[in-house]
């Protein structure tokens, strides 16, 4: 664990000098919500926003060259991956959770009425959405590097224009969903026990690919 | 544990470039020199030696510890400084030391800060601020604080003026002077790090050519210079590198060949005063008496390690100059 | 002591210590018992290879100009030392064989070669 920490410690090192993006991403789709209307939406168009800054310490060690230095550290490869994982994880739960409170006060401030079960249902919906948008990035750039891997930064994109395409589309009256929504509980659940499962197959994968890795 | 790097029957194939049976022994506080040309193996040797690069066969013990099995406990006792920068640009030398010390057990702040005041590098400025020189001598500097044993470079001198270059060479020179701290540094410009050197190792193509003490591969060579009309096929044929040119030849031989060299060319002047020379009445056993032979007229000189690389990188020689 | 190592002269940096040294004990620079420069200290100082100092160092004391105490560094003998008088008067009959010889084949006789030996011993002497 000890290691893994040091790992997110070393990758943070490489994000703190851009800080002032990372806060433009995070709080500039509160605009969007206002716009919008919508804590859903806007919470979507933010995980997507997030879900590109996946790429960026891998872009930055690449143009350091700094994989000689991961080559040089006294640090396993696996706890390189787990101290990664680690960042980003807790970077977009961060984001979420910032997102949540601003988000909801601007819809408020507006004049809007915000539901606790929709801070709930945003909540779960931006964990997923992360994670999707996540856990196919990461093990591309590991196998790709950023540059070549540039390709996969359309994931996240690519799923906001889905969520905004599909959700006006959902049936909410449809049997299965109604069953599911009427235990709201366990489907929260099942899509954060998903959300793990996914974590843990792209971190084996990330490992693999970074335990054969040549540089 | 008196080796600090031992390296045996190290090996690795790539398509079109094979690195073969590398083996040396690097003992504790002494300098060791990789050289070679470039695209000789010296870059994928320590590549491998840092386990960046899987090996095909070999061994690799750092401090005694296998370099993959204890990777992480021979890698605490190891710095490494590349041709170029690997830190963030963006980081000031500062926060380089709080994104890097984390990793090492006995790192030592106030040490680091000494060292950044010794090297005139300022914490505030940013890595991508410094010069080519202080991006180094950060390296050195991070290096040096938690006090690694074995210090590998590699071409640390390829982008460095020379002043920079002489600095390294006393900043080398100065941490290995307690004989508790070693340096293993590959480069391809010999002239000014082939003084401190105590070993040398020499890869070319991929091989081993040579591995041992630097004093005596350099007296194991010397220079010849002499006449065009001194060189016969039975001549050539003991050089280990040649050049010529209209008005003579410069060549490179084991110095113990010398004296067969000698008889060589004493045949050789024999065979043509016999041959011809109508002008001379006199016998050929006397114009050898009275002559004298040709070696004796050509200039023998030390070899420099330059010079040795050049000779043995001609193509007809690179195997006769190996040292078995 | 002065120690100055060329890079250009051709003669091995090692052969340059040891002259340098020799001299300066001959010469009286050195006294008996004076430690040489630590081995380490000098390869630190001339930014030389530690071996080749090693190499000097030990060769200096084959030929018993110095004595090495192990852990304490190098001490030299002392011109008194028997040895060194010994090495030296071989050197100086080695000279005046070659002297001899050449003399010999410039067919000159002994008495002038008698002479330039005082005249080389005066010289010598003032100088």
């Amino acid at each position: 664990m000890n290691e893994t920490l040091k790992a997110a410690r070393l990758d943070y090192s490489l994000l703190r000098p851009y800080w002032k993006t990372l806060c433009f991403i995070i709080l500039m789709p509160v605009i969007y919500t206002g716009v919008a209307r919508s804590l859903s939406a806007g919470i979507s168009f933010e995980m997507c926003m997030l879900g590109v800054t996946a790429s960026y310490t891998f872009a930055i060690s690449e143009k350091n060259g700094m994989e000689r230095l991961y080559g040089a550290l006294p640090v396993a490869r696996r706890h390189l991956v787990f101290g990664k994982y680690l960042l980003i994880c807790t970077t977009g739960l961060l984001a979420l959770g910032i997102s949540l409170v601003t988000h909801t006060a601007v819809l408020k401030a507006l004049g809007e009425t915000v539901h606790a079960w929709e801070i709930a249902v945003s909540a779960v919906l931006g964990f997923f959405l992360y994670t999707f948008y996540v856990v196919f990035q990461l093990p591309a750039y590991y196998k790709f590097g950023a540059v070549n891997g540039k390709m996969v930064q359309f994931i996240p994109v690519t799923g906001y224009l889905l969520t905004l395409i599909l959700l006006p589309r959902v049936d909410l009256n449809s049997s299965a969903l109604a069953a599911a929504l009427g235990r709201p509980g366990m489907l929260a659940g099942a899509v954060l026990l998903c959300c793990a499962a996914a974590y843990v197959i792209s971190i084996v994968v990330s490992v693999r690919i970074m335990k054969n890795k040549e540089v | 544990m008196d080796n600090v790097l031992e390296v045996r029957k190290l090996s690795r194939s790539f398509p079109g470039f094979q690195l073969k049976d590398i083996s040396f022994t690097l003992p504790k506080g002494y300098i060791m020199g990789l050289i070679g040309p470039n695209g000789s193996g010296k870059t994928t040797t320590i590549k491998l030696i840092l386990n960046m690069l899987k090996r095909d066969g070999g061994e690799v013990r750092i401090l005694g510890m296998d370099n993959i099995a204890e990777e992480k406990a021979a890698k605490a006792e190891l710095a490494v400084v590349f041709d170029s920068n690997y830190f963030c640009e963006a980081w000031t030398a500062a926060q380089t030391e709080t994104a890097v010390s984390g990793f090492y057990e006995n790192w030592d702040t106030n040490r680091f800060h000494r060292l950044l005041e010794q090297f005139h590098i300022d914490p505030t400025k940013k890595v991508k601020d410094l010069s080519r020189g202080m991006q180094m001598k950060l390296m050195l500097a991070c290096a040096f604080s938690y006090s690694a044993k074995l210090l590998i470079l590699d071409e640390p001198t390829s982008g460095l003026d020379p002043v920079s270059r002489d600095e390294l060479l006393t900043i080398l020179s100065g941490y290995i002077e307690d004989g508790e701290h070693s340096v293993l540094f590959s480069t391809h410009i010999t002239g000014d790090l082939e003084r401190a050197a105590d070993y040398i190792t020499y890869i070319n193509r991929g091989s081993l050519f040579f591995t041992g003490g630097k004093d005596e591969f350099v007296d194991s060579f010397r220079i010849v210079k002499g006449g065009p009309e001194d060189l016969t096929e039975e001549i050539k044929a003991r050089l280990i590198g040649l050049r010529t040119h209209p008005t003579g030849f410069e060549a490179l031989v084991r110095t113990e060949e010398l004296e067969r060299l000698k008889h060589a060319s004493v045949k050789a002047d024999k065979n043509r005063s016999v041959q011809g020379n109508g002008d001379s009445a006199l016998p050929a056993y006397t114009s050898v008496l009275k002559k004298p032979s040709p070696v004796d007229s050509w200039t023998v000189e030390p070899a420099t390690i330059d010079e040795i690389v050049v000779f043995t990188s001609q193509e007809p020689y690179r195997e006769k100059g190996r040292i078995r | 002591m002065k120690l100055i190592i060329s890079n250009v002269s051709g003669v091995p940096i090692y052969e340059q210590i040891k002259q340098q040294v020799k001299s300066a004990i001959l010469s009286g620079e050195l006294q008996e018992d004076e430690p040489l420069p630590s081995l380490r200290t000098l390869a630190r100082d001339l930014k030389i290879s530690v071996l080749t100092v090693t190499r000097a160092y030990t060769e200096l004391e084959q030929e018993g100009f110095v004595r090495n105490i192990q852990g304490r560094g190098c001490f030299v003998m002392g011109r008194g030392s028997e040895l060194i008088r010994e090495r030296l008067i071989c050197k100086a009959e080695e000279g005046l064989t070659e002297a001899v010889r050449a003399a010999r084949m410039a067919e000159l006789p002994a008495q002038e070669l008698h002479r330039l030996l005082d005249i080389l011993w005066e010289e010598n002497e003032n100088g």
